[in-house]
């Protein structure tokens, strides 16, 4: 048992909370991943793109270097260069240059030599170069001009530099080359640029495929709910569609749900029959023994009789409302046709009285319950209004807001005054002795009404007798 | 006057037949449904007693069996259930009243006096028109030979319009014929129990002549019943 509510709480927080919405869930987690996806994507790429963009660039400041320094010898106040015939180091500012210089044991850097196109201008030299070539002599170290050089053109540079020894010379020299990296800088943004408006488009594309995977993946889901959401307003018996694997298997046991409901309710509606037919049988015989015998004892089993009579039949129906009520799933029950079919039944059995039952109720009126329980409700009121009019009775039934239905049943008998309209009500009372039937009609009318959550009212007519108001339920 | 008693209980068809025959009529009595049928099949009755619970065939299979075969004598029908849909499949089968057990002898005996005096009206003849037959005795009407379930307006109605199938009935005409002196008289109100009539016997048959009225007539390539 723990080990199974155990379980239970580790589904659980796999489950979700409860009123969040699946396909919201579903979306959000999905693009989270994509946005993260996408993005770690694009930076991965731009950033590789400059870098292999200022690799290009080491390469040929690397060579640059190298020619300078095979030009390059020591003289005993410095180095001469030999000329080299590279055209863009030697016209002025034109985006290649090359300098030569040494450190100085204070830390200064003094110029030796540089290339014809800087035209007297001194390369940037990074504040920690000096210290950073010393730790790694011979080895090229590359970094950006921040820009602050040289106006008028205030090129951006990327530089390299190198310390090397030469021949015939102790102290070591500085070889630096710079080229002007504004082309390659415009490209990679560019490339970026195009880069993440692709990425962007790919990524709205995702969002949106995603959400209709979402919808279109859901939809059994959404059409269960629905067939679902019609048999409980009445509108299907039961899960008619065949879904997809995942979720036929719910179907399935909701439709062995509903049947097993069913199968319920019939039980016991046959057990409450069969016990009925048992009891009143014999009491059919013991009220017929009595009848018409003159003493003590034949009027006691006649009136215990009428009293069992009377409890047998409440307590029946009591037992058939319960099983309704566990039943639980509406069904569709068409009401002008149990009017139609209780008027003719009456009509013919109150024929010697001449009754005329008048009735309306629009076509696509449907009581939201069982047919039994409502021809039993129209049932036993109209055989009431039968029974007390003196010609006329009128029924009429229409939609009465959302979800909900009135039926009138009137008769132009002598009707009952106001302070007995609560007792008919009550199981068991019964006003005239002398009238046919149990006397319970109302009651039995009032509890099954009660059960659908209803109400049943009684009132003065305008034919002149009793004015029964019921509200019950209505199917969509 | 002939009476068949069908139940199965024998203490309660003991008493029965005692009452029955104390108030004059010569009973019959069948204890089960196979019985029932065919003592109702052989043996000309004038009305019958049919509990609904029987052994063999029940009650109602009984009851719809000697209707297919014609036989119109009246049917009082005994049913302990007491639910009205026992009552309503007992009035599709045919029957003519009921009575919820338990009951008291003296109002089975009042009830089939009632039965016995609707039944023994003149003899009228049967109306037809195509596959459509009324019953002016027995107030049945059947189409195609299933039972109709009429109420008593839809009756009278379709009672009138057979006895003037043919002929164009303006609705005047109808009101002036249907209801009582003490009716509300609203000519609107025909074409509500038209539209439940044709739902009934068939729309096809009761034809709308604009400005005019109703008219009843076989449906086409039905020949006139014999």
């Amino acid at each position: 048992m723990t080990d199974e509510t155990a379980a239970g709480a580790g589904w659980g927080r796999f489950i979700g909370r409860p009123g969040r919405s699946l396909t919201r869930r579903l979306i959000w987690l999905a693009s989270a991943w994509i946005v993260v996806a996408l993005a770690a994507t694009g930076w991965i790429l731009t950033t590789q793109y400059q870098e292999s963009a200022f690799r290009r660039l080491g390469d040929m400041l690397s060579d640059t270097i190298d020619e300078v320094v095979i030009a390059t010898v020591a003289t005993p106040d410095g180095v001469t260069v030999a000329e080299i015939r590279d055209a863009p180091t030697l016209r002025g500012l034109s985006g290649k240059y090359w300098m030569v210089a040494e450190v100085l044991p204070d830390g200064a850097v003094r110029v030796l030599a540089r290339s014809p196109s800087l035209a007297g201008e001194t390369l940037y030299i990074a504040p920690e170069l000096p210290a950073r070539l010393q730790a790694s002599m011979g080895d090229l170290l590359t970094y950006n001009d921040p820009g602050i050089l040289r106006p008028p053109q205030r090129q951006p540079l990327r530089i390299a530099a190198s310390l090397k020894t030469l021949p015939g010379r102790t102290e070591p020299v500085v070889f630096m080359a710079g080229i002007d990296r504004s082309d390659i800088e415009a490209d990679t943004r560019e490339f970026a640029a195009y880069v993440w408006i692709a990425l962007l488009a790919l990524g709205v594309g995702l969002v949106i495929a995603v959400f209709l995977q979402v919808q279109i993946g859901l939809r059994p889901l959404f059409a269960l709910r629905n067939e679902i959401a019609n048999v409980r307003k009445g509108r299907a018996a039961r899960i008619e569609h065949a879904y997809p694997l995942e979720i036929q298997p719910l179907a399935e046991q909701v439709n062995r749900l509903l049947d097993h409901n069913q199968e319920v309710v019939e039980r016991q509606r046959t057990h409450v029959g069969n016990l009925a037919h048992a009891l009143k049988t014999p009491l059919s015989v013991m009220l017929a023994e009595a009848e018409g015998k003159i003493d003590p004892l034949a009027e006691i089993v006649r009136r215990q009789t009428e009293v069992m009579k009377g409890q047998v039949d409440h307590h029946l129906r009591r037992a058939r409302a319960a099983a309704r009520a566990a039943h639980g799933l509406g069904e569709r029950t068409p009401v002008g046709e149990v009017i139609d079919e209780m008027a003719v039944m009456l009509e013919r059995v109150f024929q010697s009285k001449d009754v005329e039952i008048d009735w309306r109720a629009p076509d696509d009126l449907a009581f939201l319950g069982e047919r039994q329980d409502l021809q039993e409700i129209l049932g036993n009121l109209m055989e009431n209004a039968c029974k007390w009019s003196t010609r006329r009775v009128r029924v009429s039934a229409g939609a009465s807001g959302l979800g909900q239905m009135i039926a009138v049943v009137e008769d132009d008998g002598p009707g009952l005054p106001e302070d007995q309209r609560a007792a008919v009500l009550k199981r068991g009372t019964r006003l005239d002795e002398d009238a046919p039937g149990s006397g319970l009609g109302l009651s039995i009318v009032d509890d099954l009404t009660r059960a659908y959550g209803g109400r049943l009212t009684l009132g003065a007519s305008d034919l002149g007798g009793l004015k029964a108001v019921l509200e019950l339920p209505a199917a969509e | 006057m002939r009476v068949l008693l069908v139940e199965d209980d024998a203490d309660l068809s003991r008493q029965l037949k005692g009452a029955l025959s104390d108030a004059g009529y010569a009973v019959d009595h069948a204890a089960d449904g196979e019985e029932a049928h065919f003592l109702g099949d052989t043996e000309p009755y004038d009305v019958v007693v049919l509990d609904l619970g029987l052994p063999k065939i029940d009650g109602v299979s009984v009851l719809e069996r000697w209707r297919r075969d014609g036989k119109t004598t009246p049917v009082l029908i005994l049913t302990a259930r007491g639910a009205w849909s026992d009552k309503v499949s007992g009035f599709d089968a045919g029957a003519d009243d009921y009575l919820t057990k338990p009951f008291h002898t003296e109002e089975l005996l009042a009830r089939l006096r009632a039965l016995l005096r609707r039944s023994a009206g003149i003899a009228v003849a049967t109306l037809s028109c195509g596959g459509l037959r009324l019953d002016p005795k027995a107030a049945r009407a059947t189409v195609n030979g299933e039972p109709l379930r009429l109420t008593s307006l839809e009756y009278r109605l379709l009672h009138y319009m057979m006895m003037h199938q043919g002929r164009v009935i303006s609705r005047t005409e109808l009101v002036e014929h249907l209801y009582d002196q003490d009716f509300d008289r609203d000519s609107n109100t025909i074409e509500v129990f038209i539209g439940r009539l044709r739902k009934k016997v068939g729309a096809d048959r009761i034809e709308t002549v604009r400005g005019l009225g109703y008219r009843l007539t076989p449906l086409a390539g039905e020949t006139e019943a014999a």
